[in-house]
């Protein structure tokens, strides 16, 4: 057992277990071996039991300089730029406590290691649920949605992790314990440390606890699918944002993401309505009647066949094998949304198949999986094509040999000094997911 | 040395460098007469006065650069102030420092409703806004009170919420980008048009920091669809606690309205006496106010639910209402809560704090014990949804002495709410007004840490000095219970 392994056992006892590299499980090996640079060496996994495990270790490898990987399940540990010389991999995974869930208030505070799909489990029976629809829902934990920011179709109506995130605790850099926000709905006092640790990619502090706003859940749900000529779902588009309906998802997908549910060959415009029985009913019928004029398709899914799209088309943009995975390109992406429908054209003419995109139609933001060897030109093509729209695209996960020479993040604007200094603050030494971030922070 | 010789002093020490503001900004844009200056000493929080030593009025990012510029190099402390309306002394001048207005900055640059989303300046108005693209069946959701008259850059330092938040989000929410003036000068961009863009989230971190990171010159606005259907129902209740209870029930059955407020009975006769609405019952011991918003058919299943919800908690009289007209009558008594507050009194000290949604009532019965404690009354206008709480403290000014109890009441209504799980502030900010209470509910630890913050954006300090965090000047010994960074090389004049 090396060095780092034996005195972080001699410090941590109990409260933690320490996994040198040599002993690591294939998903762990499998998960780093995909968030390494080629040819570096395994770190020291640590799993604390407690929040005060967690600041021990992290004080310990502040006070001996090791440079550490932060991680939950470790779903999305490919997902930034690679790292190098990490000595310590610290997992949240064993802080899986639910604090406290204040019913009337709808909050719920949990420890950061908490599965998505378990904290759901226990809200179900009382009528909530925490509306984020991420990547791995089966795996991702609440610490890794917030540190990456992950979020799906539920924006249109719930917004990101950031809209729902009320109070954080974090272990710093040094190994203090922090905390902002709180557990309270409304909240301006002191600093929004919430939105700053939201995809800073545990590059600023190790996120222990959360609290998030919950919701009711809706008692009834239908989603229907619109596909057809490019130009009609534009205007389908259109005449949707400008009508009063209020569906919680509404997203247009590629051609090759609508034909892996339709069977036919043309762009869709997928929503999802969720509310009564009869608000639901009426707002099908209203965007039938909105869509039929436009030459468009129409299909509605209910029940099983409702859940089924959504997790077909979850599984096909964003993957179902975390890490290992299927080999293939995964992308996040920004553009104007009124720029999305042409942007998803090109993708289908520019990029080899089968690329699927999948953009979600008020914010602009959305995903591309793409084949494993589509080239660099074409990834540089799209991200241009975003930037001319004032968006951006960011390489998720991807094989080193692209993530290199790409830059994984492809942050344009001008204030990566800012973001430095922040960095430099909250983690002066460099020692937190060094490298991992946004220009290489 | 002579008082009078430090004076002459200081001025000839201004000297050149107002001549120096003057060339950047152009003579009018600078005001540096003290008749001039008193309209720029304090901000809603009027309490707590300050004249500045010079104000500024900035048209442009380019000026607002040179002015900070300015400020770093003869490292003069500077206050950015909007419409001047905030209530925790936000804009509250620093002694010998610089103000930074933004009322010349009042223009709405860019409309994209095709994407939902609009640029403006900082002075630009909270209503203008939704008057910009209403013709095009949209709306900005956050409207504090003081939407006609509070800027959207004052907004943005404040996260200022309103009465729609419970549905749709504090400023927080809407913002999307911001073009900024760090301290050093720098113009950089957070954020942009596109939400979620690479890297730290800046425009969230901004957006709530009372001035203290910086001044926002342009900001990108996410605009809504009008709902279809808006529909208010206003309903009397014996007491608070069954109006609370009301509100509960409302939410447990998963009914999401766009607010709902609760008035007690010292407010209500208050606006009865003075905008006569005719709506509130003067014997009601509370009202609510229930609004809500979206799909027709949704808006008519809920408003039937709330009704009955109401009167299963002992509602004797309720009214609805979906025109337009009638719905600003019922709102009317409510806008014009705190208008009537004064004339209950000489003087009225407005407390904002949070309490989780159920532990409305207990708290509200330890405000009432208070109020019969120290003998001033208290009225309560209060966002019940989110249990943001606006107790208005009734106090006569002129007698010696009365402030600084009705300060002490108002503290005391802030360690209920901590106590409760709650917060010092769920709208109105920290500022010069609750920096001292800040480590009630931060740690050392945590208040050290949020410094960091600070130190990243404003190494010198010199952007709004004083505010947000206790200082020992100002708190003593709450102040010292952290460690605050000290900051270099800030002159002292």
């Amino acid at each position: 057992m090396n060095a780092i392994a034996t005195s972080l056992r001699d410090r941590l006892g109990n409260e933690a277990e320490v996994v040198p590299p040599e002993q690591l499980d294939a998903t762990w090996q499998s998960s780093l071996q995909a968030a390494l640079a080629p040819g570096e060496p395994l770190p020291t996994l640590v799993l604390p039991q407690t929040e005060a495990g967690l600041a021990a270790a992290i004080a310990l490898a502040h006070a001996q300089q090791w440079p550490m990987l932060l991680s939950g399940n470790g779903s999305k540990l490919s997902w930034g730029a690679p790292a190098r010389g990490i000595q310590l991999l610290l997992s949240t995974q064993r802080l899986n406590q639910l604090l406290d869930h204040a019913v009337g208030d709808l909050t719920v505070t949990a420890a950061a290691g908490l599965k998505l799909a378990d904290l759901q489990a226990i809200l179900q029976p009382t009528g909530q649920f925490l509306p984020l629809d991420p990547a791995y829902p089966a795996d991702a934990t609440l610490g890794g949605i917030v540190a990456t920011a992950d979020a799906g179709s539920w924006r249109q109506r719930y917004g990101s992790p950031r809209d729902l995130l009320l109070g954080l605790s974090f272990v710093r850099a040094d190994g203090a314990i922090a905390k902002a926000g709180g557990r309270v709905v409304k909240n301006v006092a002191g600093y929004d440390l919430m939105k700053l640790f939201t995809g800073s990619y545990g590059s600023l502090g190790a996120i222990t606890q959360l609290t998030f706003r919950t919701y009711p859940l809706p008692a009834a749900a239908t989603t229907a699918l619109a596909s057809g000529p490019p130009e009609a779902i534009a205007a389908a588009r259109t005449a949707l944002l400008q009508s009063a309906l209020t569906p919680t998802r509404i997203d247009l997908l590629s051609v090759s993401l609508a034909q892996a549910l339709t069977e036919q060959a043309q762009p869709g415009l997928l929503v999802r309505y969720q509310s009564s029985p009869a608000s639901v009913a009426e707002q099908v019928q209203r965007l039938r009647q909105l869509t039929e004029p436009l030459g468009l398709s129409f299909h509605t899914y209910t029940a099983e066949a409702e859940t089924e799209v959504w997790s077909r088309l979850q599984a096909r943009v964003r993957g179902t094998q975390p890490a290992a995975g299927d080999g293939a390109i995964r992308c996040k992406i920004g553009l104007l949304p009124s720029a999305a429908i042409a942007f998803l054209n090109d993708l289908t003419t520019l990029a080899s198949q089968p690329s699927v995109g999948q953009i979600h139609a008020s914010s602009g933001v959305g995903y591309l999986s793409l084949p494993a060897e589509t080239e660099a030109a074409v990834i540089t093509k799209l991200r241009r094509t975003c930037e001319a729209q004032q968006g951006y695209l960011t390489l998720l996960e991807a094989p080193p040999a692209l993530k290199q020479p790409l830059d994984p993040w492809g942050y344009t604007g001008n204030a990566i000094a800012v973001m430095r200094q922040l960095k430099h603050q909250f983690d002066p030494q460099n020692l937190l997911s060094p490298g991992r971030c946004v220009g290489g922070i | 040395m002579l008082l009078k010789d430090l004076l002459v002093g200081r001025r000839d020490r201004w000297q050149p460098i107002i001549r120096e503001f003057e060339r950047a900004l152009g003579k009018a844009s600078v005001i540096r007469r003290r008749d001039e200056l008193l309209t720029y000493e304090c901000d809603g929080l009027a309490a707590y006065r300050q004249r500045p030593a010079l104000v500024v009025l900035p048209r442009t990012t380019e000026e607002v650069a040179a002015a900070v510029r300015l400020c770093d190099q003869h490292d003069l402390p500077w206050v950015a102030r909007g419409a001047g309306t905030g209530l925790s002394g936000g804009a509250l001048p620093v002694e010998d420092g610089v103000l930074i207005v933004t009322a010349k900055m009042k223009r709405i640059l860019h409309v994209d409703c095709e994407n939902q989303r609009l640029v403006v300046q900082p002075g630009v108005i909270n209503n203008w806004v939704t008057q910009a693209v209403s013709d095009r069946g949209f709306y900005y959701a956050p409207d504090p009170s003081s939407q006609s008259v509070c800027s959207i850059g004052g907004n943005v330092a404040e996260n200022s919420g309103g009465v729609h938040c419970l549905k749709y989000g504090v400023t927080t929410n809407h913002v999307l980008g911001l073009k900024v003036v760090t301290p050093d000068g720098t113009v950089v961009e957070l954020g942009g048009a596109v939400p979620e863009q690479p890297g730290y989230d800046l425009p969230g971190l901004f957006v709530g920091s009372e001035g203290t990171l910086g001044i926002a010159t342009e900001i990108t606005l996410r605009i809504l669809k009008t709902p279809e259907a808006i529909c208010v129902l206003l309903a009397d209740f014996p007491d608070i606690e069954a109006a609370g209870n009301a509100v509960m029930a409302t939410i447990a059955a998963g009914i999401v309205p766009a607010g709902m407020e609760i008035m007690d009975n010292l407010s209500i006769n208050a606006v009865e006496d003075i905008v006569a609405t005719g709506c509130y019952p003067r014997d009601a011991g509370a009202i609510l106010l229930v609004e809500l918003d979206g799909i027709a058919i949704e808006v008519t299943e809920n408003i039937a639910k709330v009704a009955a919800i109401c009167r299963q908690n002992g509602s004797r009289e309720i009214t609805t209402a979906t025109d337009a007209e009638t719905r600003l009558k019922l709102w009317k008594g409510r806008k014009a809560a705190f208008a009537a507050a004064g004339h209950l009194s000489p003087d009225y000290f407005v407390q904002d704090g949070v309490v989780p949604r159920t532990q409305l009532a207990r708290v509200l019965r330890e405000i009432e014990a208070l109020s019969e404690r120290s003998g001033f009354r208290i009225a309560n206008v209060f966002h019940a949804g989110d249990g943001n709480l606006h107790p208005l403290i009734l106090y006569n000014g002129s007698v010696p002495g009365e402030f600084a109890q009705v300060e002490a009441v108002g503290g005391e209504i802030l360690r209920l709410c901590v106590e409760a799980g709650g917060s010092i502030s769920g709208e109105h900010g920290i500022g010069a007004d609750k920096n001292c209470y800040m480590p009630q509910m931060f740690s050392a630890t945590d208040l050290e840490t949020m410094q960091y913050v600070r130190a990243a954006f404003n190494p010198k300090g010199l952007a709004n000095p004083g505010k947000l965090f206790p200082t020992p000047r100002t708190c003593g010994e709450a102040a010292n219970a952290q460690k605050s960074a000290q900051f270099k090389g800030v002159a002292l004049f």
